[in-house]
């Protein structure tokens, strides 16, 4: 919910027009309006008057019938403490076996593309990097095996593929990750930010999409910009202090080139890594700290870019927040997501070649007809139907959207076949996760079970012990 | 005087039929025997003769049609059944015409050719590997010791114990799920089962206190992680009273209640067990938020009570106590 401060700034904003409005018609309608007020200016201070009941902890004489036991509840939790702990991501379990001969993902096996069809480990520097942009879910079994380790499927080959082309032709690859739910979207996409760390690309991943559109953070005009948009200072510094840590091998590497153009003294920045942090410290300047890193970004000679999101369905659709009218701020009118977006559609190209990865989510999606329909479109068009689905002309439509959407590919996930599912199977067994002697008929069992070999189901159903 | 109203008769005409006896409903559903007689009006083919072609089963044609037909044979004019100019027809096979045609008919001509996809779906979802099916693929090759009219071989025996549908699940486990079960909702009683499985799993293994031993023979607690129903099992079991005290009214003198200890069975010795792990994890403090933490606490005091921690173990040393002071009460069958 948007907070009143926020719409009170914002009330100013607009010409007074509809203020003087306001005012006449009130005056109209109360004539016997009284020149001054009684009231007191200010609410009584907390602390006078009858407390509204018994502290916590106190005892009180209870003489009723049904006494209720009344439990010590001790120290109440401090302020984000219980939702850090729900949203603890945990990589590692001390009491699983180590597997012996997994290999570590290194940009040599990537290249070759020996590595498929295997489990694969993750580094350290990788792993912290994934870390840092919070593409770790904590709904993912990562916290049941030793170390982060991931199978190597047909589509990460196919991600893999994707950006051995744009590192050689410098083109800018655009994919929508779809699929059934459970069917490892969001991996697909660690996986593919996992690759550009260790090819050394600047990674940008939005973690979840929500968090931008659900007006849990301030927002503010955009100063100058036609049609209004809007800023977001907190996610903005956030979002950079995640690319500062993630990027900061590459980006301290990186010297700027042109003269930065900010209001603030920029003498101490010898590096992209340096303005990251800043525009992190400095949350009111932190969207045009972003816009500044981005032009350094796209100079001739930098590294490829990845731009990543998950969650994409939040952004197809109108954001949480309010305009001054009280209307609700379309998501495409918030500058961040504004950015991914012109690169998602193509309208904005990566000129040194990049990937725009922007994937689904089937557990946490609001409806959006549109997103829906373009994924539809996009797949029936890479079947190479001739007669595409048609939108229903009397089915109103997010107009944006689908002008976003018109042609972006998609990358459809499928379950594994039994070859796969057998491979990670076996590495859960090994891991001491699955106790079952891990043969052809167990394998087809649950490749069956898990509708046709769904990843996601897989797990849930061998590992998981719902029972 | 007989009685007006006689009992004894039908006052009406019932419309009663025999039942069919099962034997020939049964025959007549597996197999069709012709009838040893056909009548006149009975056709002569066989009943499972193609018929489509019939003239009786062709559907009538409209009335114009009709007309038009009895004129034919009456050697007259009927009536006309074309209407409108053929364009179609006449522009078949000229392209040139063709292409100054109006869309729509331009899109009819197009349209009767066969189409390349639909644009939704008919199918299941797409299996790359032809090979897989849905059941295991290589088929076990007849064997020629087996009995006839058995297609995947007999199973092993004997049958697993979890082999059942209804037995699946470990049965300490299907008694903990069940009894953490809420309003029925046995979903999310086997979730919270998931989530407590989980924790086993996840946490450090126990040390043991020497002065709470568990089962005689219990594996070492570094071997519990890796085996969470068994950790569970063991948990339960360790505490489980071997007796509950039945006070029998008034059996003392004076209406003071006598205590007889009674023994216990398996299922009922768990069901203790469980039933006081769950009352203290309820007294436990909630640490974070959402929807696992009752999960959590649980298997929290899951842990304590294999640690020996949990307020359990004095539950159920207090009942013992009292078993072994009730123990006179006892009156074992002696018979004069």
């Amino acid at each position: 919910m948007p907070s009143s401060v926020c719409l009170r700034r914002l009330s100013l904003a607009p010409s007074d027009l509809t203020a003087h409005a306001m005012a006449s018609r009130s005056l109209l309608a109360y004539t016997q309006t009284a020149s001054f007020s009684q009231s007191a200016p200010l609410s009584a201070k907390p602390g006078q008057g009858k407390p509204a009941g018994p502290a916590r902890g106190e005892r009180t004489l209870n003489l009723g019938k049904n006494k209720k036991v009344q439990r010590d509840m001790g120290k109440r939790p401090a302020p984000g403490e219980r939702k850090a702990l729900r949203k603890r991501v945990v990589l590692s379990n001390t009491n699983a076996l180590v597997v012996e001969g997994l290999n570590d993902l290194t940009v040599g096996n990537i290249e070759t593309g020996d590595m498929q069809g295997q489990v694969v480990g993750l580094s350290e520097p990788v792993i912290d990097s994934l870390r840092a942009v919070e593409a770790f879910k904590a709904t993912q079994g990562w916290h049941l095996f030793r170390r982060p380790a991931m199978l190597m499927r047909r589509e990460t080959t196919q991600v893999s593929a994707l950006m051995r082309d744009v590192e050689t032709r410098k083109k800018t690859v655009r994919r929508i990750l779809a699929g059934d739910r459970a069917s490892g979207k969001s991996t697909l996409l660690l996986q593919g930010l996992a690759m550009a760390f260790m090819k050394k690309w600047v990674v940008i991943s939005i973690p979840d999409a929500k968090d931008i559109v659900s007006a849990h953070t301030e927002y503010a005009p955009l100063p100058g910009s036609n049609p209004l948009q809007y800023t977001q200072n907190a996610y903005t510094a956030n979002l950079l202090a995640q690319i500062a840590k993630a990027n900061s091998e590459v980006l301290s590497k990186l010297l700027p080139g042109t003269d930065l153009k900010l209001p603030i003294p920029t003498n101490r920045i010898t590096t992209l890594a340096d303005l990251a942090v800043l525009g992190s410290k400095n949350p009111e300047l932190s969207w045009p700290i972003f816009n500044a890193l981005w032009t350094e970004l796209t100079q001739p000679g930098r590294p490829p870019i990845m731009l990543a999101v998950d969650g994409l369905a939040h952004m197809m659709a109108p954001s949480a927040y309010l305009s001054a009218e009280a209307k609700p701020i379309h998501a495409h009118d918030l500058v961040v997501v504004r950015h991914f977006v012109d690169h998602l559609s193509g309208k904005s190209a990566l000129p040194n070649g990049g990937m725009v990865l922007a994937a689904t989510s089937g557990s946490n999606q609001p409806g959006s007809p549109a997103l829906k329909f373009s994924v539809q479109l996009a797949e029936a068009r890479a079947q190479g139907a001739t007669d595409l689905p048609m939108w229903n002309p009397y089915q109103l439509v997010d107009q944006r959207v689908m002008e976003v959407l018109k042609d972006v590919d998609t990358l459809k996930l499928h379950g594994l076949d039994k070859r796969d599912a057998r491979t990670i199977m076996e590495y859960y067994a090994a891991s001491g996760m699955l106790r079952k002697q891990v043969d052809e008929p167990l394998v087809s069992q649950w490749w069956t079970l898990a509708g046709n070999g769904n990843i996601g189901e897989l797990e849930k159903g061998s590992v998981k012990m719902r029972a | 005087m007989p009685p007006r109203l006689n009992l004894l008769t039908v006052p009406r005409t019932i419309a009663y039929r025999p039942k069919v006896a099962a034997s020939s409903l049964r025959n007549g559903a597996l197999t069709r025997t012709s009838p040893l007689y056909r009548n006149y009006s009975d056709s002569k083919d066989t009943l499972g003769a193609d018929r489509s072609k019939d003239p009786t089963t062709q559907p009538l044609g409209g009335v114009s049609e009709e007309a038009a037909k009895t004129a034919d044979i009456t050697g007259s004019k009927g009536p006309e059944l074309e209407q409108g100019t053929p364009v179609e027809e006449i522009v078949k096979d000229d392209k040139e015409a063709q292409s100054k045609l109006p869309k729509v008919m331009q899109d009819s001509i197009k349209s009767h050719g066969p189409k390349g996809s639909r644009s939704f779906s008919t199918s299941a979802r797409r299996c790359d590997f032809q090979t897989e099916g849905l059941i295991h693929a290589e088929m076990p090759p007849p064997l020629a010791s087996m009995p006839p009219g058995v297609k995947f071989g007999l199973p092993t025996l004997p049958v697993p114990a979890d082999a059942h549908l209804k037995y699946r699940y470990d049965p300490a486990v299907k008694l903990f799920t069940n009894l953490i079960m809420e309003h029925g909702k046995l979903s999310v009683a086997q979730r919270n089962m998931a989530l407590i499985l989980t924790h086993l799993r996840t946490s450090p293994p126990p040390t043991i206190s020497p002065l709470r031993p568990l089962l005689p023979g219990s594996p070492p607690p570094s071997h519990l992680p890796l085996n969470p129903t068994l950790y569970l099992t063991l948990a339960i079991d360790s505490i489980a009273p071997l007796l509950r005290i039945r006070s029998q009214k008034g059996a003392a003198g004076g209406g003071v209640a006598l205590q007889i200890p009674v023994p216990l069975g398996l299922r009922q010795r768990r069901r203790i067990a469980v039933e006081w792990i769950l009352a203290a994890a309820t007294k436990r403090k909630n640490r974070g938020s959402g929807k696992g933490g009752f999960a959590l606490r649980l298997a929290e005091e899951i842990i304590s009570v294999v640690e020996g921690k949990s307020s359990v173990w004095e539950k159920r040393g207090m009942i013992h106590k009292q078993g072994v002071a009730a123990r006179a009460n006892l009156k074992l069958g002696i018979r004069r």
